[in-house]
Formats: C-alpha cells, sequence, structure tokens
C-alpha cells in the first residue's frame, strides 16, 4: 500500500514537469504546426501510408545520431563522433562478417564504446576543446573508412547481404529498424532519469566547479558522459546499418553531420548544458524530419534544401541562447 | 620556484617555434629525396605556389579568430561562395563579382561576429550554421554544376607572372600582401592588441575597457575577408569554381595554424607563424601526393598532425576548466 | 553518544606552511561542542579559510592533532574522510548547482545507498528527501529547480545537504548518534537582512541536532548567533571568546580582528578635505537613484574633483556592485550615471565608461593583468592613445618606442622590481604585479578611478607604494572610489566614507570622524 502511494507521488510531478517542458520546448511547437500544416495543405500526400513510414524512417536515422551525444550535451561539450562510429563500426562488421558471422553486428556498441572512452580520456586529459577532438576523430574515422572501402579493397560499399532482412518490415508498416532503435531510446532515457549519470552530468555542464566541490568525480563522469554516448550512438548505428540495406555509408556526408546536431539543438538541449536530455532530443529529432519532409512535400527544388536546412539551424540555435546572458562564451 | 616555472615555460614556448623550423628542414630533405626536382626547377617552385597561395590567404584569416580564442568553419564554404559568384555572374557584372563577393562575404562575417557577441552563441556552433545557409546558397547559385570563368582578364589576376619569364604568379603576390598586411594589423594595431587580449584573458580586456562586441565582430568580418580574397584568387586560378571544397577542408587550415604554433585556445602566436605552418601542411601533402597516398588519408594525417600539435601547445596550467 | 564533557571535535596546534613561504596558520586550536555555534572571524588572509580547508581534509596540515569526541584520530585525508569525523562544509559561493531539482540536489554524491542494481530508487530518494527536510523544518518544493528557490532557502539546502551527508555516512539519515559539524563559509554574504534573520531562525532550530562554525567577518552578526568566538589574525590564533562568560564589545573585537600596530595612519603629511571646502570644489560624478533589484537600491551621491569617496561595509552590502555598475560591468534596473554633463545610458559597457573618463582598479591581478603579456603591454592597454597615432586616416598604429618609455617610466616610478618592460608579468611577485595593474592606471589619469580591493594580499612594503601612488593621483585631481575589506584603507585614501548595508546607503562620516568611530 505504501509502495503505491509512493509510486504515485512520484507519477504525479514527474507527469506535469514533462507537461510543463513540452509546452516550453520549441520542438512541440513545431511539430504540431507543422503536422497542421500538412494535414492542412497536402492531406493525401502526407498522411499517406508511404509518407507516414518515410518520416518514421528518418525519425529513426536522426534519433540514433543523436540521443547518444545528447549526453555530452548535458555536460557542456559536444560530441561530433557520431559519423565515424557509424561509417566504421560498418567497416568493421563488414572486415570481421567472414570470422564472426552474424554476431560481427554487435561490434558496433563494443567499437562505439571504444571510441567514446577515447574522446572522454583525451579530452580530460589534455584538455582539447571536444569539438575540436571528436571532430576530428570523425574526420579520421571516415576517412578511413572511404580509405578501406576504395583504396584497400576497390569496392564501392561495404554491404553484407545477410543482414538485408533487417531492412524490410517485420510487420507490416512498421520498419524494423524502428524497432531496433527502440532499445536505444529506451536505454537512453533510463541513463538519464534512472541512474546518476544523467543527474551528474546536469550538474557538470550546470556549474563545474559546485559539482566538484559537491564531491563529485568530474574527471570520471566525463570520461563516462562520452563512453556512454559512443556506446548509444554504436548501438544505434545497427538499426541504421539496417535502414540502408545492410550497410553504412563509405563516404562522409555532412548532412547527416548536421542532423544530429540539429535535432538536439531544436529539442531545446541547450548547448551549454545543465538542463535538457535524450527525451528532449526526441522531439527535436521528430521536429527535424517533419521540416525536411515538408520541404520535400512542397517540391522545393532540392538544391535549395541546405539553405533552408541552414536558416533553420539557425533560427533553431538563436533562440535557444535565449537565456545565455552572463556566460563568458568564445 | 621561480626557476623550475620559467624554464618549463620556456621549453613549451620554444617547442612551437622550433618544431615547425624542424618539420620544414626534415620535410625539404625528405622532398628531395624523393623527387630531385623539387624546389630545383621553376616549374616546381611554381607549383607549389600554386597550391599555397589561395590556402595562405584563407588561413591567415582563421588564425586571426583562432588567436581571440574562437573558431570559424565557415571560411571554406566562404571561399566556395566567393569563388562561385566570381563563376557565375561574371558574364553579367564582369569584375563587379568581386565587390560583390566581398560584400557577401562579409555580411556573413559580420553575422557570425553578431551571433557570438550579442546572442552569445559559441562560436563553433553559429559558423557551422552561418556555413549551412552559406553552402546553401552556393548550391543554388550553382545548381551543383562546376562554373569556368571564360574571360583571360579574371585570370590575370592571380596568373600573371611577374618579372614575366622566370618570376611568379601573380597570386603568389597577392598572399604574401594579405599576409603582411594581417600581420601589421594583429601585430601594430590597438585592434591586434584588443584580439590577442581577447584570447589571453577576457575578462581583463573588460576590466580594461575595450569594445569587445566590435573587436569580435571585425574579427569575423576580416577572417571572411580573407576567405572570400583566396575564394576569388582561387577561381582566377584554376579558372574555374566547384563545388567540391566543403567544410572538412577546416582540418587542413586548422592544421597549419595550429602547426605553425599559434595555441588553439587563442592568445600565442600569429600571423607570422601560419606562413611555416602553411609550408609545411602543403609539403607533406605533395609529399604523401607523391607517393601516391590517397586524399582521404592525407586528410587523415593533417587531422592527426593537428591534434597532436594542440594538445601539446596547450598550457593546461591556464585553463581551470574545458568544455 | 559522545561524553558531555569531552567536545565532539578538537584540534591542536596546527600549522600550516605554503610553498615553505607563506605561513597560514601557527599554532592554532580550537575546539566544537555538541549543539553550539562558534565562529571563527578573521581579516582575509588569517587563515580562516586555511584551517577549515585543514578540517574537511582538502589541505593536509604540517602539524597538530585532530581529536573526534575525545579520540585522538588523524587528520582526514579528503572531504569524504571528513565526513566520518563528522565534519562538512558549506562553501560560500559555487556551492549550489542551478538546474538540478532539490531533491537530486540534496543527494548528490550520496546516491550509493539509494541505487539497487544501478538503477536510483527515486521514491526512496524523494520520501527521505521529505523527511529530512520537514525534520530539519525547511520548507519546500522538492521537485522545483535549484535556481528557482530564493537564496537563502538555497542555503538551507545546501545547509541540509551537509547535515544528511555526514548522517549516511554514519549510518542512516536519521538524527541518531551523530552531531555534525557543519562549517558555513560566509553564509550571509550574498542575503539580504530578512533572509539572514530567516537563515539564523533556522540555524538556531538546527543547533539542537548539529554544531556550526561560523567563518565571517561580520562582527555584528558573529556577536548575535554565536556563542564562542575564535580570532585569527596573520595565522596566529589571538584570542577566544566565551560569550556565556564574558562580555565583548564590537570595538574590542574589532581591534583584536584588525590588530593595533600599523604604521601607515601616523603618517600625517595626507591632508583630508574639509566638509566645507570639499562642498566648493566641482562636482565630477553625480549617481542619483540607482538600482539593481537584489543588490542596491536608490543609491544617490556626488563626488567632487580630487576627493576620494569610500563605500564602507560589509560582504553583500552592495559596495561592489554599486562601484562595479558605475564602470559599467553590472548593467542597473534604473537610475542615472553623470559625469561632466556626459550621461551613461544603462546599456552602455565598460568602454564607455572608459570614454566617459572612469577608469577601474582591482587588486584582483588574475582578473586585471595578462599574466602572459610583457608589463609594457599590461601599462599600454589602456593607455593606446598615448602610445598608437594615426599616420594615415582611418588606422592607427602603436609606436613600439613610446610604448617602451611609458611602460619605464611607470617602472621607475612605482620602482616596480623587475629585470626589463619585456618581463611577463607571471613571474611578478604579488606586490609587483598589483603595482603594474595601478602603474597603467596611474599613466591613464581617468578623472575618475573605481578602485576595488586595491591592496588585496600584498607585502606592507608594496602596499605603502601604492598608497603614494594613489595620493600622488589624488593630489593631480583624480577623484576616486575606493571599495576595500580594509577599514584602515578607508582612514588612509577617503576623505568621505558612505556606511553602505544591505544595499543601501547610510550615514556618511568624514575622514575624521570615520576614524573615531572605528577607533584607528
Amino acid at each position: 500500500m505504501r509502495n503505491q502511494a509512493r509510486k504515485r507521488s512520484v507519477a504525479v510531478p514527474v507527469l506535469s514537469s514533462t507537461l510543463r517542458m513540452l509546452m516550453k520546448n520549441p520542438a512541440s511547437w513545431l511539430i504540431i504546426g507543422l503536422t497542421a500544416l500538412f494535414t492542412a495543405k497536402y492531406p493525401e500526400s502526407f498522411l499517406s501510408v508511404t509518407n507516414l513510414e518515410s518520416i518514421l524512417k528518418g525519425f529513426v536515422v536522426t534519433s540514433m545520431l543523436s540521443v547518444g551525444p545528447t549526453l555530452v550535451v548535458l555536460m557542456g561539450s559536444i560530441d561530433l563522433s557520431y559519423m565515424g562510429i557509424w561509417m566504421f563500426g560498418g567497416a568493421l562488421v563488414w572486415l570481421l562478417f567472414p570470422y564472426l558471422g552474424m554476431a560481427s553486428i554487435f561490434i558496433y556498441p563494443v567499437f562505439g564504446l571504444a571510441v567514446g572512452l577515447f574522446n572522454g580520456i583525451v579530452h580530460v586529459k589534455t584538455k582539447i576543446p571536444s569539438f575540436i577532438l571528436t571532430l576530428a576523430v570523425t574526420a579520421v574515422l571516415a576517412y578511413s573508412t572511404t580509405v578501406i572501402a576504395y583504396v584497400i579493397y576497390g569496392v564501392l560499399t561495404l554491404a553484407v547481404p545477410e543482414y538485408r532482412f533487417l531492412t524490410g518490415s517485420l510487420i507490416p508498416h512498421l520498419p524494423t529498424n524502428f524497432l531496433l532503435a527502440l532499445p536505444v531510446l529506451v536505454l537512453s532515457l533510463f541513463f538519464m532519469n534512472f541512474m546518476k549519470l544523467g543527474t551528474y552530468l546536469c550538474a557538470i555542464g550546470s556549474n563545474e566547479e559546485g559539482a566538484e566541490l559537491a564531491g563529485i568525480n568530474v574527471k570520471k563522469y566525463k570520461v563516462l558522459g562520452f563512453a556512454v554516448s559512443g556506446f548509444l550512438t554504436g548501438l544505434g548505428s545497427i538499426a541504421l546499418f539496417a535502414y540502408l540495406g545492410a550497410r553504412a555509408p563509405v563516404t562522409l556526408d555532412l548532412n547527416e553531420l548536421v542532423r544530429g546536431l540539429a535535432a538536439i539543438v531544436l529539442g531545446g538541449t541547450p548547448l551549454v548544458g545543465g538542463v535538457g536530455g535524450p527525451h528532449r532530443t526526441l522531439f527535436g529529432a521528430l521536429a527535424y524530419v517533419l521540416i525536411y519532409n515538408g520541404l520535400m512535400l512542397t517540391g522545393i527544388d532540392p538544391n535549395h534544401f541546405k539553405l533552408y536546412i541552414g536558416l533553420t539551424l539557425l533560427v533553431a540555435v538563436w533562440i535557444t541562447s535565449r537565456g545565455l546572458k552572463g556566460v563568458l562564451i568564445s | 620556484m621561480a626557476g623550475i616555472h620559467l624554464s618549463r615555460e620556456w621549453l613549451k614556448r620554444s617547442l612551437t617555434t622550433i618544431t615547425p623550423i624542424t618539420a620544414t628542414i626534415v620535410l625539404i630533405i625528405a622532398l628531395r629525396a624523393l623527387n630531385p626536382f623539387f624546389l630545383t626547377t621553376h616549374e616546381s617552385v611554381v607549383t607549389l605556389v600554386y597550391g599555397m597561395s589561395w590556402f595562405l590567404i584563407a588561413a591567415c584569416g582563421l588564425t586571426s579568430v583562432i588567436l581571440m580564442g574562437s573558431f570559424d568553419f565557415s571560411i571554406p564554404s566562404v571561399l566556395k561562395l566567393s569563388a562561385m559568384l566570381c563563376g557565375v555572374f561574371y558574364l553579367q557584372l564582369g569584375f563587379l563579382v568581386i565587390p560583390l563577393a566581398v560584400a557577401v562575404s562579409l555580411f556573413f562575417g559580420f553575422i557570425n561576429g553578431i551571433l557570438l557577441a550579442k546572442f552569445n552563441i559559441p562560436s563553433f556552433m553559429a559558423t557551422l550554421a552561418t556555413t549551412w545557409v552559406i553552402e546553401g546558397l552556393a548550391q543554388i547559385i550553382s545548381g551543383g554544376y562546376t562554373r569556368i570563368v571564360q574571360d583571360r582578364a579574371f585570370w590575370a589576376i592571380s596568373i600573371t607572372f611577374i618579372p614575366a619569364k622566370f618570376g611568379l604568379p601573380s597570386i603568389f603576390y597577392w598572399a604574401i600582401a594579405l599576409w603582411t598586411v594581417g600581420i601589421f594589423i594583429t601585430l601594430v594595431t590597438p585592434f591586434g592588441r584588443a584580439v590577442y587580449g581577447i584570447g589571453g584573458n577576457l575578462t581583463g580586456v573588460r576590466l580594461a575597457g575595450m569594445n569587445i562586441t566590435r573587436v569580435r565582430v571585425l574579427v569575423f568580418m576580416l577572417s571572411a575577408f580573407y576567405a572570400s580574397m583566396a575564394g576569388i584568387l582561387y577561381a582566377a586560378q584554376i579558372q574555374a569554381a566547384h563545388m567540391q571544397i566543403g567544410v572538412l577542408d577546416t582540418i587542413p587550415l586548422f592544421a597549419s595554424v595550429v602547426v605553425g604554433g599559434t595555441a588553439l585556445i587563442g592568445g600565442v602566436g600569429g600571423i607570422y607563424r601560419t606562413l611555416l605552418g602553411v609550408i609545411i601542411i602543403r609539403w607533406l601533402d605533395s609529399g604523401m601526393s607523391m607517393f601516391g597516398i590517397d586524399y582521404n588519408v592525407r586528410m587523415m594525417v593533417f587531422g592527426a598532425v593537428a591534434i597532436m600539435m594542440a594538445i601539446a601547445t596547450i598550457d593546461r596550467r591556464r585553463i581551470k576548466i574545458m568544455k | 553518544m559522545s561524553s558531555s564533557d569531552s567536545p565532539t571535535l578538537e584540534v591542536r596546534n596546527v600549522s600550516k606552511t605554503f610553498d615553505g613561504v607563506v605561513r597560514a596558520l601557527d599554532d592554532v586550536s580550537m575546539t566544537v561542542k555538541e549543539n553550539e555555534i562558534v565562529s571563527v572571524v578573521g581579516e582575509n588572509g588569517a587563515g580562516k579559510s586555511t584551517l577549515m580547508k585543514i578540517l574537511v581534509g582538502i589541505h593536509p596540515p604540517d602539524a597538530g592533532e585532530f581529536y573526534y569526541e575525545g579520540v585522538r584520530v588523524p587528520f582526514p585525508r579528503n572531504p569524504k574522510d571528513a565526513l566520518k569525523r563528522g565534519v562538512s562544509i558549506v562553501y560560500q559561493e559555487k556551492g549550489v548547482i542551478p538546474h538540478l531539482k532539490v531533491y537530486q540536489f540534496l543527494f548528490l554524491g550520496l546516491e550509493e545507498r539509494f541505487t539497487r542494481l544501478g538503477r536510483l530508487q527515486l521514491e526512496r530518494i524523494l520520501g527521505v528527501a521529505k523527511e529530512v527536510l520537514d525534520e530539519l523544518g525547511v520548507k519546500c518544493d522538492i521537485t522545483s529547480y535549484m535556481y528557482e528557490l530564493p537564496l537563502s532557502m538555497q542555503k538551507m539546502v545546501e545547509i541540509v545537504r551537509a547535515i544528511l551527508a555526514i548522517r549516511l555516512e554514519h549510518g542512516g539519515a536519521g538524527a541518531d548518534g551523530v552531531t555534525p559539524i557543519i562549517i558555513l563559509d560566509e553564509p550571509t554574504a550574498p542575503l539580504s537582512l530578512e533572509e539572514r534573520d530567516e537563515l539564523f531562525s533556522h540555524l538556531l532550530e538546527l543547533k539542537k541536532t548539529s554544531s556550526f562554525i561560523f567563518v565571517s567577518h561580520i562582527i555584528p552578526e558573529v556577536m548575535e548567533f554565536s556563542e564562542r568566538i575564535y580570532v585569527l589574525r596573520d595565522g596566529k590564533l589571538v584570542a577566544h571568546h566565551d560569550l556565556s562568560k564574558e562580555k565583548v564589545t564590537e570595538e574590542e573585537l574589532f581591534r583584536e580582528i584588525v590588530g593595533r600596530e600599523s604604521h601607515y595612519y601616523l603618517w600625517s603629511k595626507y591632508v583630508y578635505g574639509k566638509p566645507e571646502e570639499l562642498k566648493g570644489r566641482s562636482i565630477i560624478l553625480s549617481v542619483k537613484n540607482l538600482s539593481k533589484k537584489g543588490y542596491y537600491q536608490d543609491i544617490s551621491f556626488h563626488l567632487h574633483k580630487g576627493e576620494c569617496i569610500g563605500l564602507f561595509g560589509p560582504t553583500g552590502s552592495g559596495k561592489s556592485e554599486i562601484v562595479k555598475t558605475i564602470y559599467g560591468i553590472i548593467a542597473p534596473d534604473s537610475g542615472t550615471i553623470v559625469t561632466n554633463s556626459k550621461k551613461a545610458g544603462s546599456k552602455d559597457e565598460s568602454h564607455h565608461r572608459l570614454r566617459m573618463g572612469i577608469g577601474y582598479f582591482s587588486g584582483e591581478t588574475g582578473k586585471e593583468l595578462f599574466m602572459y603579456w610583457p608589463i609594457r603591454k599590461n601599462i599600454s592597454i589602456v593607455n593606446m592613445e598615448k602610445v598608437a597615432k594615426k599616420p594615415i586616416k582611418i588606422v592607427s598604429i602603436i609606436n613600439f618606442k613610446v610604448e617602451r618609455s611609458l611602460a619605464e617610466k611607470v617602472m621607475k616610478k612605482l620602482r616596480i622590481r623587475a629585470p626589463s618592460v619585456e618581463t611577463e608579468c607571471y613571474s611578478l611577485s604579488g606586490g609587483s604585479k598589483q603595482k603594474v595593474s595601478v602603474g597603467k592606471w596611474l599613466e591613464r589619469s581617468p578623472e575618475i578611478l573605481v578602485l576595488e580591493d586595491p591592496t588585496i594580499g600584498i607585502d606592507v612594503g608594496s602596499r605603502e607604494d601604492i598608497y603614494e601612488v594613489l595620493f600622488e593621483m589624488k593630489k593631480s585631481g583624480i577623484s576616486m572610489i575606493l571599495v576595500s575589506d580594509d577599514p584602515k584603507e578607508y582612514a588612509i585614501l577617503c576623505d568621505r566614507i558612505i556606511f553602505t548595508k544591505d544595499g543601501k546607503l547610510q550615514k556618511i562620516y568624514v575622514n575624521e570622524e570615520f576614524r573615531k568611530v572605528m577607533q584607528l
């Protein structure tokens, strides 16, 4: 009886604060607004099954690349290594398949974890700014993938046909990669809300000195933050592997790089950290996908996409920067 | 106590000077061994110069931003847009494309500066966002195609040889001139002092009563100006404008700044050092392609070099918190 | 559990020297009994914070003994260790993490006992949080964010957290068996009068289950709320008063803190303006109705040419914020600042003020100086007009020869001991750094110079040199506003001193009257 009463007393404040957060968030308004707009303007094409499926697929791609890095942003740092993990991990799967068979897909989370640990340890030990470090890591990994494919093996893709069954839909109209993505989403929310990690990362982002004074081992949790981010990205890359037809991309496409950042920013997690989290990024990912989808629906010249995405990013960054007054930024 | 402190400082400081010089000497020897014609024929020198000049100009712009403690991702994109504007609109506007390209670039530089100074958006994010808009514009006006400028007069800006037979192409002189102007601005003007100051101690600059907003905006505009010049001269040099340059070209640019000895967090180093860094990076590039090393591998090397040099020169005592 | 004879905590003969040079503590002994509030008072640099840091395990002492409940134990090696000894600290600032919820902050770092299989037991945490807050009489919503609470409530939550940490270390969240000793480091600094009263009434309640070490330099508070007072000066324990047994006056306490001797105000050569004479001089700065919510209200005063005014008051009186506003580092909510018919808008920043003729000198050289720059550059940074000319219309160029000779001039005048103007500032001694800092303003000669803690942490010799410089500046017609923690400084430099308290200006004294009141 007592446990039930306690559980209820937890649930109610959590629910109301979730509603509060949703109301304040730019992403939620975007989602509601855009959905209303598109349903009104292009009811047949927007609400068609194919379109909804593609929105779902897009959501999976965007969220898998951004929930992990969100944890790092909470600390006030940034993690751009998701592209590298996705690409090079795919190369590893391709390389290891002859030896490990179907189990080789599980190299992904292991590799992601390794990259994350590397990022964390180097950042903490050398104090090199995280955006430079993770950008360099992503670049090195991405270029290595290209080299492995084009130069060393002379192939155009690193596809592993045995995994192709993952691309389809086990349940009609529900893409499998969505099912593969769910555990990642759940895990990220778990890390955030049910473990010390989420609280500590917010603390470090909010007041790093204060967190140190409060007895938190800031160095350890910084490394942990990067490591978990890499791990989640690695795990999420399994879903992405499926999405592209059992392969990861072989050349670096910067559009994808922006996608991850856009989802985090649109979701409302400020780049200085302290508040927010993967739950917000999910909304940001959906908002981003809706924008992209809408652009396609309106039939604008694809050459113009970059511009509009860029403008959206700019506006999103501007909106979320409010409240940063007085913080010393470089 | 003071004695030990000083010598560690001194060691670190000389590291940033000794390393580039040593690297250059090593490179000369290595490249000579690989290609006996290296630096001995007029042709080889000209090739080198063509590869380095536009790069140096862009790197000077990046140096000034880094000196201030910020970062600018948009330089390759501004370069690309300026080149593309020349390529696309030369037919209609003739030489007026040049002021057009410069004006557009200055505008984006201004935006970058304002985003940082007034809206407190970290520079890497602000410039990344503007990069996307700039890339979008470049994409639109080019339609994805490479544009060729047909007019010899335009090419002449970059490829006129001075002196005529055994001299160097004009783009070289442009690069050296802009490099010199850059050194001048950063070392000899109060504005330059402020740039170094902001990189060294932001609070100190505020307490000293300097207009931080103005300096920040101007530096990003300066960087954009340099990028624009690099783009225009590059377009004149290769007689075309293409979409192949991208954000990731920031990596070799950044590498050349850091390898030259300018600190990542700012306040130390300078544009004069960037010349050496550019030489090292471009020669390294030449050397590697002589070996037939793939473009992707070369980029990886630059990334690794940049990181290592950045790590070696970060003065960990100065920074309490780094995100 | 502990016998009523032996105190809960006792340290004896604690000494600590830093870098083999600075004697931070010299043979200090102290006890804390159950359920009492003990104060440790002293000036900046007296050794208070060093002693506290030793108690919580941040520094090891060079000598001394530590007794917990009558038993000799080793000094704590780190803050967690200190929790085992029942000691915890609430810092003056930067202790609060604003974006955490109250229950998250309360348990920050203490979650081990509430984690099962890696999963946080939120229901238990919320439950215990509520229980403890209720028991200690702190009323707040545990699901609100820390930044949403008023400042005094934030302080209270910090204190509860400290108590909770100690209790958990000793077994459970309940009050049994352990008397936590909480060090409060200048807790009232950011609080208003009402908030301070609230805090103290809470502390008196909490005294029933804990003890407090109150570190402060605000004498009235210390006298009102503590039972015993330890006075530290220059690292030594100069006095210990048990207020239940003896009567002490504020002035006596003040003298013990400050020390009777001081040779600088034997300087009779320094003349201070008499009130009538001052009124005759022109008004160079006029501040009217300056207000900023939470910091100061309705500040109005005039500054005459060649006069030095001091804003005197405890930390938290608003004096620091007021002068920072005058220089433009902080923006006021309302009010005007006028100099010589130039009005300062509230949006203007420091570069405008500089042009208006207002300068700002802070003794905190870490912020003011560019450590990796040579002396020459540090001097010229506020003197650009003297050092840079415009040969062509648009561009101004720095003349390095002029810059060098300017710096040499300053070095000579202030007797700065350094090899040359090219020496980088990080290698200079504390006093020399301060001299470089003030030297640049000496060169600049702004009409009005704001001084904040101008001689903080430097040796007596350098201090006198700086006072000489400031006097010279005053003679040459520069007007000054002083904010400092050292009453002697006000007595030396200021013609008029305005008492500041809780963000409001109170009585104005002339130099003579001030000296009498302060018994200097």
